[in-house]
């Protein structure tokens, strides 16, 4: 380290510009900046979608997007980008595809590459026996791709690395542990790596500076907000109970014509009292949508109860059944009135809104099925009100779903859901679409809606500290499984399961301590779940799946090994 | 609230691409209706009294024989059409009612068939068939099978939307989710998967008529001028009816074409 420091001092450093300025058109979108990164100095550039971060790295790496101009001097030496979404093709096999670049780079054959990138695999933290370098990309799984990809760039071992949105789309402790990776490998090379990345994927942890590129300019970030925006309220009596709520879907018949399912959620049990903020915490495939939904009804769980206000809502979501008339209640079984109460936000919320009609008349719709009790001619007063609510100007209402952002989008969702007056909101990821400020202004938007009319919340989200921020309680979920529920704060400042502890760390861009990849639901190792991961897994844990246990107060905790320290 | 009022943070929306296929099938729809009105206003050619195909110049013969093969097209197409369209509601319905295996298992049987040589089977109903309609009959069969595996896929889509979910949560009973949302979101893609048939059937008459067993000559058809013109040598009477038959074709694919890009835009 210490002699890469002073070449460094003696030469220029690898990436340096001088006024670099952008434009699209009229619009700059980088003005004047002055950028300089020296060998083993890693960089992160965050932004919001659109904020000019590819159009940067492009023109660091001499490919000047189209339709961008350039002023000012950008100087590189030896760089490799790596573009966004990794830019493999899918077909073809990865050998090949590694033994191009890294020849082409190198001049090296086939084997030499291939020799160069098992070195590269190592130091990505790639086991053996996950080393299929013969599968096309696309067969393999996406945090392998990206493993091999940054292991392409160590066996070319450029001066400077380039990586525009690495990892995006992983699940934040298997991204993170992936950009400490590379960031170790850069400041052992003494590589100038610059990572390119929205400001929620967490390359801002990984480096040694942050700037954010924000209306043209290259600034240090805004730290994001930690506390919540308004002193929480205490939570009043529990009004909805989830018992043993389980999901299983039916598969093909096995051999024989046994009947199969799988089962994705396991019997877990939840109240939500009134004015309560609960967050639902993890990662893909933990089961946080389908419990969320599950509490909807939509669809009903398969096993297990969901009462809200007393009233059973799965004996009232079940279609009547054969030989029962349907009668002429509008609101059998109470179901309506239900759904007044518990509205969703959906992750998506473009494509939650029919695109054959206005906003206004699906609102309308909204209106005329669960507040009868509105008369029609009040209706628009209502819309525009909620438009106005929820950050959006009543006009809004005349627009069809495809003309809007994303961004207004999930302001509508949020307006549509607030529309029936409920008492909860049970909302998954409803800011997934949305990035930077954007997400932000939703977030607090979100929460003054719901301090203001005093709702509770679900909140189902995979970025833990976001999540637990305005919560009263979290619970942290793996594998269809509650492995820690306790209070959000000391969820926030002292988690005892390994899963929580590393979501923490990811949330934060810390190194988590999980290794390997989440298993496939198919494939599920006996015992509990995360023992291929956890680093405090001993033998018994293939034995047994750990029940949930109470440890302190209110603290639920599911690891037999959740109080000894890790072995070796 | 007051803070949603100044320019939004993101880029705006990027200028909406210009939609591929939507003037090739303007284009398309333009010709094939302009060759319609020719072929019907064809018998008026000579100063105003009836034509006979027979005694008629090349190009006025052509237009006569284009009566048959379009109108028959067009009749298998809607016959066709609805048959694959039915075929995959009755997929779905069957989803609905009898669970994903039954549904599965009939629209697989869809696939399948789109992948077979059915076209050799309108030939076939045209040496042993008598009548027209049963011809059609046939040469709709031999459509069906692609225009079911198209719609059901757009059904399958539209069942899983989110908006449905949506809708059930502003507790919309199914019924009305039906009448609501799924029709009117269903009729556009299934007409554009019905569209479909249109160039299949023009080609598979074309085809069984060339080898002089499809429609009865008395009807007349393109591809049974251009069989007669090539068995006899004769390039005057070979042009006319082969070039409308290429330029008939060019327009309903270009019309089917133009259909599903315009239902794939989102």
């Amino acid at each position: 380290m210490n002699h890469i420091a002073v070449h460094a001092a003696a030469k220029p450093a690898p990436v340096e510009t001088a006024a670099l300025t952008l434009m699209l058109g009229d619009r700059v979108l980088l003005d004047r900046a002055n950028l300089r990164v020296e060998r083993g100095q890693v960089l992160a550039v965050t932004g919001g979608a659109g904020s000019g971060k590819t159009a940067l790295l492009g023109t660091l790496a001499g490919q000047l997007p189209a339709g961008v101009d350039m002023a000012g001097d950008a100087r590189v030496d030896g760089h490799l980008l790596i573009a966004q979404g990794g830019r493999l093709a899918p077909r073809r096999p990865l050998a090949l595809q590694v033994a191009e670049v890294v020849g082409h780079h190198l001049g090296l054959d086939l084997r030499s590459s291939l020799r160069r990138m098992a070195d590269g695999l190592d130091r990505m933290g790639v086991p053996a026996a996950a080393r299929r370098f013969d599968l096309p990309p696309e067969q393999l799984p996406e945090s392998l791709r990206w493993a091999c990809l940054f292991a392409m760039a160590v066996a070319v071992g450029p001066a400077v690395l380039l990586a525009d949105a690495p990892a995006a789309g992983l699940d934040p402790t298997v991204r993170l542990r992936l950009l400490h990776r590379l960031a170790d490998w850069a400041r052992a090379d003494g590589v100038a790596l610059v990572l390119a990345g929205r400001p929620e994927d967490g390359v801002a942890g990984v480096a040694d500076h942050v700037l954010t590129l924000r209306r043209g300019r290259l600034l240090p970030p805004n730290p994001p907000r930690t506390e919540p925006l308004t002193p929480l309220e205490p939570p009043g009596t529990a009004r909805l109970h989830g018992r043993g709520v389980g999901m299983s879907y039916p598969l093909a018949a096995g051999p024989g014509g046994k009947s199969r399912s799988l089962t994705v959620l396991h019997g877990i049990d939840l109240d939500l009292r009134t004015g309560e903020t609960l967050a639902l915490l993890g990662e893909t495939g933990s089961a946080k949508a389908t419990l969320a939904r599950s509490l909807l009804c939509l669809p009903p769980p398969t096993a297990g109860a969901v009462v809200w206000m007393g009233r059973d809502l799965m004996a009232t979501a079940a279609p009547p059944a054969a030989g029962e008339a349907r009668g002429d209640d509008p609101d059998r079984g109470g179901l309506r009135r239900a759904r007044r109460d518990l509205q969703p936000l959906f992750p998506d919320p473009a494509s939650s809104f029919d695109p054959a009609m206005t906003l206004g008349d699906q609102f309308g719709l909204v209106l005329e099925s669960l507040r009868p009790d509105i008369p029609a001619d009040r209706r628009d007063h209502r819309i525009d009100e909620v438009l106005e609510e929820a950050g959006l100007r009543p006009e809004a209402a005349l627009r069809w779903p495809s003309a809007l952002s994303v961004a207004e989008a999930a302001h509508a969702g949020l307006a549509r859901a607030i529309l029936s007056e409920p008492r909860v909101l049970i909302a998954d990821e409803p800011a997934a679409s949305l990035s930077a400020e954007e997400r932000e202004t939703f977030l607090d938007t979100l929460m003054t809606v719901r301090d203001r009319r005093r709702l509770s919340l679900v909140l189902a989200t995979e970025r833990y500290d976001e999540g637990l921020r305005d919560a009263h309680r979290g619970i942290v979920m793996l594998a269809g499984r509650v492995v820690e529920s306790a209070d959000a704060e000391t969820l926030r400042t002292a988690p005892l399961h390994p899963y929580s502890r590393a979501m923490r760390a990811a949330s934060r861009g810390e190194r988590p301590a999980l290794e390997g990849d989440a298993p496939s639901a198919f494939a599920q190792p006996a015992g509990c779940p995360l023992r291929r991961r956890c680093p405090l897994a001993r033998e018994f844990c293939a034995q047994a799946i750990p029940a949930l246990e109470e440890v302190a107060p209110g603290h639920h905790v599911a690891c037999h090994y959740w109080d000894t320290p890790a072995e070796g | 609230m007051a803070e949603y009022d100044q320019p939004p943070l993101s880029h705006p929306l990027p200028p909406e691409p210009p939609r591929a296929g939507f003037a090739r099938g303007l284009s398309g729809a333009a010709v094939l209706a302009a060759l319609a009105l020719a072929c019907a206003a064809a018998p008026l050619m000579a100063d105003g009294s009836a034509v006979h195909r027979l005694d008629a110049d090349p190009v006025a013969a052509a237009l006569l024989d284009g009566r048959g093969s379009l109108s028959f097209a067009l009749l298998a197409a809607v016959l066709g059409g609805g048959l694959g369209i039915g075929w995959a509601l009755l997929a779905g319905l069957l989803g609905t009612l009898a669970g994903s295996r039954a549904e599965r298992r009939t629209i697989a049987a869809a696939h399948r068939m789109a992948g077979w040589p059915l076209a050799l089977l309108v030939p076939l109903a045209g040496g042993l068939v008598g009548p027209v309609w049963l011809l059609a009959l046939v040469t709709a069969l031999t459509a069906a099978p692609a225009v079911a595996a198209l719609a059901h896929a757009e059904l399958s889509t539209l069942m899983r939307a989110e908006f449905l979910t949506a809708a059930r949560a502003a507790g919309l009973p199914e019924g009305e989710v039906l009448r609501r949302h799924l029709i009117p979101n269903l009729t556009r893609p299934l007409l554009a998967a019905g569209v479909l048939a249109l160039p299949r059937v023009l080609a598979a008459e074309s085809f069984a008529s060339l080898l002089g067993l499809g429609l009865p000559p008395a009807l007349g058809s393109w591809g049974a001028s251009v069989g007669l013109a090539a068995r006899l040598g004769d390039p005057v009477a070979f042009a006319p009816p082969a070039l409308l038959l290429a330029l008939a074709l060019w327009a309903a694919c270009a019309i089917a074409d133009g259909v599903q890009a315009g239902q794939r835009k989102s």
